[in-house]
């Protein structure tokens, strides 16, 4: 049995309350011949309720989990989980995107790696990429980054953890670079 | 107490593998006891790079991701983009767009059968997959240009139309592939070495695969029915029934083990000119794109603010983008890439501990890996540990180049 957009909202406003700051239910139009729709559920929600968040929808159904992603938003990183439940459905899959925003001077979460140890390869990834710390998460060795990746650098922050300095010329185009240096096209 | 176990490392760089990954394994006697996996060799940050550019060039920037699949990514990049600028591709092309995406999943689900061949010693056959091959490649050359990276997609539409001649070069081809497939199922299926060598080996349970999080054809043998394509159906898919091949519709029963994984692909080349007939059958009349002035494309995604998410089901299983335009540039200020094989390899270390040392290529090469699809900072260090700056590198490679053109007696 499925549930649709709405009742899953239902759901997780009875377990998690006030810790949901807003939510949006995103419906799209596919199709040409016939047309029908899918949702999707955008939400924001308190940090400290993540954890029950994640259990709310590890109840509902067990979930297939599309990304972890995250934003550095300047005072605050912004973490975005996508699950989909109710996958293995024909139109049935619903996505639930979960926001949450984290203070840099603290950006600890849980890890969901108990509940889905697929997980790992995600939680590795934010955390060389974003400085994010995930209390619980055993294996913390580089995923992507080399071994010798300097300490404390992030690519993907936007402050003075980021890589810019690092970065010479990939965002460039060649005649920029050749501008740059003074060179004469050719 | 003697040592009763070897340390085995394979590659990043290894005879054996096509792409760069490190695998380490420890074994005891014929019998692996514990397994590390070691991706990111190929990791060339494309999407930083995409976040420093307008949303067309990141769009053939993510064609550029995979070398198999180069259609999947852009695929996932043009959903996600018409769901956050609010516009909806011509009927037309998103038929047109359906055809291209399976007559790549046709392609690559044949790399991988000549691949796995191989990887089991069984060569003739690799070729004579490959030789099969063919036909899908030159009808992609004849629509789009190109054997590889097609450059077809755009945001709101494709970049070029199907003629009558390709529509009946496309009907050619389904009957041929029809009578390919047919024997290429009696050659892998029947055939009793090709059981007795994958029957058993690289085996995932329904269970296993869920809390591996894995996805596509890894995901549908071990008995899911998970399919973007049925799921959350999007352009010409949804307007057809697609249903997820999984091995207990054909034989009864999922064992989820690198022959159950061979006969859901053979199965999905099928399923795949099914769709391309029902494309052709009801392919729409009139234009291929929403925006066709592409400053006028770039300007409304300058203008929007607003983020999404695009799923494809590319040939290895769901490829996911999610992208965020912020209304103050071009393109996305929040680009994130998912490749199936990010998940995929998930698979790899649970399902090599106690299997022999033998069974490595085929527990790596039945998931259909994608190394530079899973891998996405170029730092070049020299032996003594030197950065090497791009100027340096750049006279290198102009030094070679005029070698060679003098050796060869090149004029200029």
């Amino acid at each position: 049995m499925t549930l649709k957009a709405e009742e899953i909202l239902e759901r997780l406003k009875e377990r998690l309350g006030d810790a949901i700051l807003s939510y949006e239910i995103k419906e799209y139009k596919m199709g040409v011949k016939k047309p029908r729709t899918y949702q999707e559920i955008w939400m924001e929600i308190n940090r400290d309720a993540f954890r029950k968040a994640v259990e709310a929808i590890f109840e509902i159904d067990y979930p297939h989990l599309h990304f972890i992603t995250g934003e550095d938003v300047g005072e605050a990183l912004t973490m975005i989980y996508s699950f989909g439940v109710f996958h293995s459905h024909p139109w049935g899959e619903v996505s639930i995107v979960m926001k949450l925003s984290l203070p840099k001077d603290n950006p600890v979460l849980p890890t969901i790696t108990d509940l889905m140890i697929g997980a790992e390869t995600n939680e590795r990834e934010i955390r060389e990429m974003l400085g994010v710390e995930f209390e619980g998460l055993k294996n913390k060795r580089h995923l992507f980054l080399p071994d010798d990746w300097s300490e404390g650098k992030y690519p993907w922050r936007r402050d003075e953890y980021g890589v810019e300095d690092m970065i010479k010329h990939t965002h460039k185009s060649v005649r920029e670079i050749r501008k740059q240096r003074g060179e004469q096209n050719g | 107490m003697a040592k009763t176990t070897y340390y085995i490392p394979v590659g990043p760089i290894h005879p054996a593998l096509k792409e760069p990954i490190r695998v380490e394994a420890e074994v005891e006697g014929e019998k692996i006891v514990k397994v590390d996996v070691k991706r990111g060799f190929a990791h060339r940050g494309i999407e930083y790079m995409g976040m420093k550019r307008n949303a067309i060039q990141t769009l053939y920037l993510s064609e550029r991701i995979c070398g198999i699949c180069s259609i999947s990514h852009p695929y996932a990049f043009v959903i996600a983009s018409e769901k956050a600028l609010g516009i909806e591709a011509p009927p037309r092309a998103q038929y047109i767009r359906t055809i291209i995406a399976e007559l790549e999943r046709i392609h690559s689900h044949i790399l991988w059968l000549g691949v796995i061949a191989h990887e089991i010693g069984f060569d003739p056959l690799l070729f004579w997959t490959w030789k099969g091959r063919e036909k899908v490649l030159d009808i992609l050359e004849a629509i789009t240009g190109n054997r590889i990276n097609y450059a077809m997609y755009m945001i709101g539409g494709v970049r070029r139309d199907l003629k009558e001649s390709h529509i009946k070069a496309l009907r050619d081809m389904i009957t041929y592939y029809w009578e390919f497939t047919e024997h290429m199922k009696e050659v892998f299926l029947s055939d009793p070495v090709y059981k007795a060598r994958t029957r058993g080996v690289a085996q995932l349970s329904k269970e296993m695969a869920l809390k591996l999080n894995v996805v596509g054809p890894t995901a549908r043998a071990a008995g899911i029915r998970m399919d973007v394509r049925q799921d959350i159906p999007y352009d010409a898919y949804a307007d057809m029934d697609v249903k997820a091949i999984v091995p207990q519709d054909i034989v009864g029963e999922a064992r989820g083990d690198a022959y159950d994984i061979t006969m859901v692909r053979l199965y999905e080349i099928e399923q795949s000119l099914d769709i391309i007939e029902f494309c052709l059958d009801n392919l729409p009349e009139g234009k291929i794109l929403a925006i066709p002035n592409y400053v006028a494309l770039l300007n409304k995604i300058k203008k929007t603010e607003g983020e999404a998410i695009g799923a494809h089901e590319a040939p290895r299983g769901e490829v996911i983008h999610y992208l965020k335009y912020d209304g103050t540039r071009d393109g996305p200020a929040v680009w994130k890439v998912i490749a199936p094989s990010y998940n995929n390899i998930n698979s790899w270390a649970p399902l090599l501990l106690g299997a022999e040392v033998a069974d490595i290529p085929v527990v790596v090469a039945y998931i259909d890996p994608c190394m530079c699809c899973n891998d996405r900072v170029a730092v070049v260090e020299d032996s003594s540990g030197r950065l090497l700056d791009y100027s340096y590198l750049h006279k290198k490679a102009v030094e070679k180049t005029r070698k060679l053109e003098k050796e060869l007696g090149v004029r200029r």
